[in-house]
């Protein structure tokens, strides 16, 4: 008889466990769904059915016109090709910039590089308010209000949080792989490309989706450095879904934003495989 | 403004070794790849990525920091058309305008609650006194200016007087309130008269006696009564209980002066009886709009402006009437405008005489002619009050209340120590231990004063 055998009692404990704790992950499961699946709902309904008393669960009739007018009332195509962009290219940007830092952290030695890469991690304390007013004035001088160029430039400087993912992945790697590279003649730089980049897939679809999900939802940095126009999504569906007179058309915004999530709902349902394994690889699940 | 950066200056720092073939040093490779990176941006400047329209010459193109609803696309395209001025638009906010005015590069228009904002920014002297502007103006004329705009003006001192640094889109006189008579009907409480105002205690009393609950769930509403934004609404209360809640020189609250105390007693009371919507009890709508027209708010604390809505909806429309702002037992009739929303120019605005005719054309023109016979307030200059919708009954009947309120309008001034947002902050951490009884109303008043003072006095500072 081997430790894995199943005695006559302890079969209905593991089933009574696994319902326990089924049911645990169903409660939890709602209560992540819940405030989503209210927005839905909410975006179904009249303005009427929203203010009844009491609450109306579930609309009277299905308005799912809402969605054509969220779309129709705001430039909402535009804005979200604006989104889009920003997104893309900071995430793919800070992704590479992130893994070049990340492997010099792991693999390269300098003096200094402890405290660095402490200063690195401090610089996450660093609340983004304190940042704003010159930040602005920086990307003012350089004649970049209302351009897309902010996003290369933090793209190209690389992200603390994903610099210590790397770091953390590519100081898991065999040092054996670097050395035979090395006897190979080949340089740092060859090495960072050919070998271990292609190893990080993982982790590169867990920065990249990090990134891509910090940009889409950022409101802040849009807001203060481009104009109406040439805003994101992020900022349209915050402020612009009101009437002529200013007030809030709140269906309607409910039905926009679940359209705004749906784009990151997309990524994460392609890219979760890799998401689960990256965040699992670098020692930080 | 690209090739700025990559301009000779750049790699020709002192101490830069500038001849061919010298050794790369350290700074020397890490000045030529700053230069290389902000030559790489200047070239890539023309690219899709350049998505700024530059700015066209003075007088033509017209930057307006804006809330979305305050100037629409369709009104852009108008203001081109109407008077050749291309309008750029950024959101409000007042870090960016902070920002922006930092930067030397301000935006032409700003939006602003008059009530508020202009002893705010005139007494840090970033907005433009528009006195010589009004004098020459032949659509703005003094005469024909409401008193409501006097919210705008400032004399160093007080709110009301002095020149003047902008203007008031369209009004109400936020005490005043709305009801709904089915409502009354329904819970056989009997309507405030049509011309003479209830006192503050009757209007509580009514509320109490208005609102329907359900399994612990208000169904009804009772009264709604938060003003447009709470520190200035209390300023109006203590006004009209009798005092003042700024000192003479605006540079302190006393919450614990008689008339402060009282009403800062009866708001208190309005929040913890639970007759309405207020911090410890939100209404999910935030704003009163959909509540009084799902007939789930028998009293709403808005002025002329909620009309708007009223006049859209043809069941509820003839069901609503407007009243005159309550008065408090022993105190003064008065019915302040605590908004008065509108555009201010900046100081350092590049392209003032192209903001100036936007203004004109705003406050004066076809859009202040629209706005005027849309209901959503009252028009700022008198001579656009015949536009005022007064086609059915009901609306007859509102005009008549509203007329008659008129004479009762009072600038009350606010300090421009602080915004009103600072001061709402810091009521919202303190008050709600009140509001749910855990607070006495004196000890409230105590603590108010100590945290506002503090703030009032760091604002004093900074103006000088």
């Amino acid at each position: 008889m081997t430790a894995t055998s199943v005695t006559p009692t302890s079969a209905p404990r593991t089933r009574v466990n696994r319902l326990v704790l089924y049911t645990v992950l169903v409660v939890i499961t709602g209560l992540f769904l819940g405030p989503f699946g209210w927005l839905v709902l909410s975006g179904l309904k009249t303005p009427a059915e929203l203010a009844a008393s009491p609450v109306h669960w579930l609309p009277a009739h299905v308005q799912w016109h809402n969605f054509a007018d969220a779309f129709d009332l705001i430039d909402f195509l535009g804005y979200a090709r604006n989104s889009l962009i920003i997104a893309l290219i900071y995430a793919t940007l800070v992704t590479l910039s992130s893994a070049w830092v990340g492997f010099g952290f792991a693999r390269l030695s300098a003096p200094g590089k402890k405290t660095l890469f402490g200063i690195l991690l401090g610089s996450m304390m660093l609340p983004q308010m304190i940042t704003l007013l010159p930040t602005y004035l920086i990307f003012a001088k350089l004649g970049m209000v209302d351009t897309y160029w902010p996003w290369v430039l933090w793209g190209l400087s690389s992200a603390p949080y994903l610099v210590f993912l790397f770091r953390q992945f590519f100081a898991g790697l065999p040092r054996e792989l670097e050395e035979a590279a090395i006897v190979d003649g080949c340089g740092y730089g060859t090495i960072f490309w050919r070998i271990f980049l292609p190893q990080s897939w993982p982790v590169l679809s867990a920065s990249f989706v990090i990134a891509f999900t910090w940009t889409w939802g950022d409101y802040i940095a849009p807001q203060l450095l481009l104009s109406t126009d040439r805003t994101t999504l992020a900022v349209a569906v915050m402020s612009t879904y009101v009437t002529s007179a200013g007030t809030p058309v709140t269906n309607l915004q409910a039905a926009a934003s679940v359209m705004y999530v749906v784009p990151i709902l997309l990524i994460f349902l392609i890219a979760q495989r890799g998401f689960v394994a990256g965040m699992s690889t670098t020692g930080l699940k | 403004m690209h090739s700025q950066a990559g301009a000779p200056g750049a790699s020709g720092a002192p101490g830069a070794p500038g001849h061919p073939g010298a050794p790369l040093s350290r700074r020397r490779f890490l000045a030529l790849s700053a230069a290389g990176a902000t030559a790489g941006a200047a070239s890539l400047s023309g690219c899709a990525l350049q998505v700024s329209s530059a700015a066209s010459g003075a007088g033509e193109t017209v930057t307006v920091m804006a809330k979305s609803g305050d100037i629409s696309t369709d009104l852009i395209k108008q203001a081109q058309n109407d008077i050749g001025v291309k309008i750029e638009t950024v959101l409000y906010s007042i870090s960016k305008l902070i920002a922006m005015m930092t930067n030397g590069n301000p935006p032409d228009l700003v939006r602003g609650v008059g009530a508020v904002d202009a002893p705010y920014f005139a007494a840090r002297g970033v907005m433009e006194n528009l006195d010589p502007y009004f004098a020459k103006s032949t659509v703005l004329k003094s005469d024909d200016l409401d008193p409501v705009n006097d919210l705008w003006r400032y004399d160093g001192r007080t709110q009301g007087k002095g020149p003047r640094y902008g203007m008031a889109k369209d009004f109400s006189q936020d005490s005043m309130f709305w009801y709904n008579t089915a409502l009354f009907d329904r819970a056989g409480v009997e309507y405030p008269p049509e011309l003479e105002p209830v006192t503050y205690e009757e209007w509580l009393d009514k509320a109490k006696r208005l609102t329907r609950r359900k399994n612990g769930a208000t169904t009804v509403f009772g009264g709604s009564y938060n003003g447009v934004l709470t520190p200035n609404m209390l300023a109006s209360l203590t006004v009209a209980a009798g005092g003042n809640l700024f000192t003479d020189d605006y540079s302190r609250v006393d919450f614990t002066s008689p008339e402060a105390r009282k009403a800062l007693g009866w708001y208190i009371d309005y929040c913890r009886t639970r007759v309405g919507p207020s911090i410890i009890q939100p209404d999910p709508n935030t704003w009163d709009g959909p509540t009084f027209q799902a007939n789930r708010l028998a009293m709403s604390n808005s002025g002329y402006w909620l009309g708007g809505l009223i006049n859209t909806d043809k069941k509820l429309a003839p069901l609503s009437r407007l009243a005159p702002a309550p008065v408090f037992e022993g105190g003064r009739r008065v019915s302040p405008c605590q908004a008065g929303t509108g555009f201010w120019i900046p100081s350092k605005s590049h392209n003032k005489d192209a903001a100036w005719r936007v203004f004109e054309w705003f406050f004066g023109e076809a859009p202040a002619k629209a706005r005027a016979s849309g209901g959503w307030g009252i028009p700022t200059l008198k001579s656009l009050r015949s536009l005022m919708p007064s086609q059915a009954p009901y609306q007859k009947e509102v005009l008549k209340v509203q007329k008659a309120e008129l004479n009762h309008f009072s600038v009350i001034a606010f300090t421009p120590y602080a915004t009103a947002d600072s001061l709402y902050a810091l009521f919202n951490q303190i008050a709600p231990a009140a509001m749910n009884g855990r607070m006495s109303v004196d000890r409230l008043a105590g603590q108010l004063n100590s945290a506002m003072n503090e703030q009032l006095k760091r604002g004093k500072e900074q103006v000088g």
